[in-house]
């Protein structure tokens, strides 16, 4: 939904901001009178995803050392049930969803949890998962499923979620 | 090149200047926006005693005949903002500069002052200060995968959230008159890329990646962006031109490349890579396959932002993988000259340059909360306003 509301003399303000030097927002400078224009607001609350912050539909979530996103031996289990699930659910498409702890800053935050995606979606293909049945997403530090300040928190933070895809 | 502490003599070529409120109605909260604005120009030394008289004539307290300079405003919000300013010269009380402002909101105001003081700069003919003007664009997390983009001025005291609800983030100015920004949204089953004009609503999709999606810079001209995005499941760095509509891949690393941002003339980028097992910075030729290692120091330099040949960086400097680290900001530059701490205690991340490429902003953590800072690079000058207890996602400015 976007609210538009435009207050005082919008075009005007455009040809005032076109003299000035450095623009100021939604402003012009004229002669000592200076005119606004609203910017929008724009309503997504109805169109957010899910806060699911663990698998389903029958899968396991993986946990990652801090920064590495290594399938170690004791993943290996898990993968394998979770392969189990993915030969189950037919030809469904199954959703990797990678995530992080909040150490780190935003754009390699982001890419750290799709390397952990990645790294699960290459040891399920190994197994027999065909890759054009998994989808991946990071979700960085965004979807936290502890928020505590403990060691033990942060470690449930840095995980691959699986699930089916809507 | 390795980080050197340089101490540099605080040379004071500012005015002073003192403040004197003529408002029917004082206000503290106009007085240190003043104050704010006046000090991070780098152009002033402000007298922080707030006085109060007439703001007809040119009649001063007695107590500010000692500065250079006297601002004399007065402000009503009755019914939107009306602001006015006077500048005087102490020594013979001549008016130097004087003008009026309004408007009809009063959420607004700050944007108000920032244009006031930016015409006194220019009025006394100091290098200009035009960055005080801007927007300054940012996500922050509400709740688990959800987030706002919010416009602010620069002091945060403005704040109005323009995308609500979703998980949108990662917003990027697209043309330097702050018409437009990019983001990244989760609304579909791929992170998509958009670009949303901010008065009109109009918003047009640029690009969509599996994994992720993320436009870390923007030509200079507008018509090239730097991605990091992932359409193989591998986080590289691609060059999109608007124009052709043409992707090139810039990165080819089995790890993690993240973060570009054009340097120099933008025929060269530098970068976030864990190429050596640790985030750090690097910088290559657009076109070209040789990478070149930029920083030489720090367990973990993970943010970069650029200005023409300027770099600057946020370095760990502590071991722990958890908790308080201590980060701190420095500035280099392409050319190999010398680096300098531009911070020296606590954590100080997401560094972005202004739009002119003199004053760092940053974000500051504390025990207390979060700041958010400005370090004027020609004056030395600092300074923080606090931003409370939300996670900041992404800013530009």
């Amino acid at each position: 939904m976007i609210n538009r509301t435009f207050l005082g003399m919008a075009t005007l303000s455009l040809l005032l901001l076109s003299g000035c030097g450095q623009p100021v927002p939604g402003m012009g400078s004229g002669s000592g009178n200076v005119y606004d224009t609203d910017t929008v607001s724009i309503d997504e609350s109805g169109s957010g995803s899910s806060a699911y912050n663990s698998s389903s539909d029958g899968f396991q979530s993986l946990y990652f050392d801090f920064d590495s996103y290594t399938i170690t031996g004791g993943m290996e289990s898990t993968i394998a049930k979770d392969a189990a699930v993915a030969q189950r659910s037919g030809t469904r498409k199954i959703r990797i969803e990678g995530n992080c702890d909040e150490f780190g800053t935003d754009e390699y935050n982001y890419a750290l949890g799709l390397k952990r995606a990645k790294a699960v979606k290459d040891a399920l293909r190994m197994q027999g998962v065909p890759a054009s049945r998994m989808v991946m997403i990071s979700y960085g530090e965004s979807n936290p499923a502890c928020s505590a300040a403990t060691d033990a928190c942060y470690a449930q933070n840095r995980r691959v979620d699986l699930r089916l895809a809507k | 090149m390795d980080a050197t502490l340089t101490i540099e003599k605080d040379v004071e070529q500012r005015a002073r200047i003192g403040l004197e409120d003529g408002s029917a109605i004082p206000s503290e909260k106009l007085f240190h926006l003043l104050l704010s604005d006046l000090k991070i120009s780098g152009h002033f030394l402000v007298d922080e005693t707030r006085y109060e008289g007439s703001f007809e004539g040119a009649l001063l307290d007695p107590a500010l005949k000692s500065q250079e300079y006297v601002l004399k405003y007065t402000m009503s919000q009755s019914r939107g903002t009306k602001l006015s300013i006077k500048l005087i010269r102490a020594s013979d009380s001549t008016q130097l500069f004087k003008k009026s402002y309004a408007i009809a909101s009063t959420a607004k105001m700050p944007f108000l002052v920032h244009k006031a003081v930016y015409d006194i700069n220019k009025a006394l003919k100091y290098p200009d200060i035009g960055w005080i003007n801007r927007y300054v664009v940012f996500s922050r997390y509400t709740t688990p995968r959800h987030s706002e983009i919010v416009l602010a001025d620069y002091t945060f005291t403005y704040q109005k959230a323009i995308i609500r609800g979703g998980l949108n983030l990662f917003p990027k100015w697209a043309d330097a008159r702050q018409r437009s920004f990019y983001y990244t949204s989760y609304r579909g089953l791929m992170p998509t890329l958009y670009r949303l004009n901010i008065y009109t609503g109009a918003k047009s999709k640029i690009a969509s990646s599996e994994g992720m999606m993320v436009c870390s810079d923007v030509s200079r001209d507008g018509k090239k962006l730097l991605l990091t995005m992932a359409p193989t499941g591998q986080p590289d760095i691609y060059e999109l031109d608007l124009t052709t509509g043409t992707k090139s891949r810039v990165t080819r690393f089995n790890g993690i490349d993240v973060n570009g941002k054009y340097v120099d003339d933008e025929s060269r980028m530098v970068f976030v890579s864990n190429r050596l097992g640790y985030a750090n910075i690097f910088k290559k030729d657009i076109h070209g396959s040789a990478v070149s290692q930029v920083v030489y120091h720090g367990r973990n330099n993970n943010a970069v932002d650029a200005y023409g040949s300027k770099i600057v960086y946020a370095s760990r400097e502590s071991s722990s993988a958890f908790g308080n680290n201590t980060f701190n900001l420095y500035l280099t530059s392409t050319d190999d000259t010398s680096t300098r701490p531009l911070t020296t205690t606590g954590s100080n991340q997401f560094p972005r340059f202004s739009s002119d490429g003199t004053v760092v902003l940053y974000i500051k953590q504390s025990d207390s909360g979060s700041s958010i800072g400005y370090i004027n690079l020609q004056s030395k000058q600092s300074i923080l306003f606090p931003l409370g207890t939300s996670k900041i996602q992404a800013i530009d400015w």
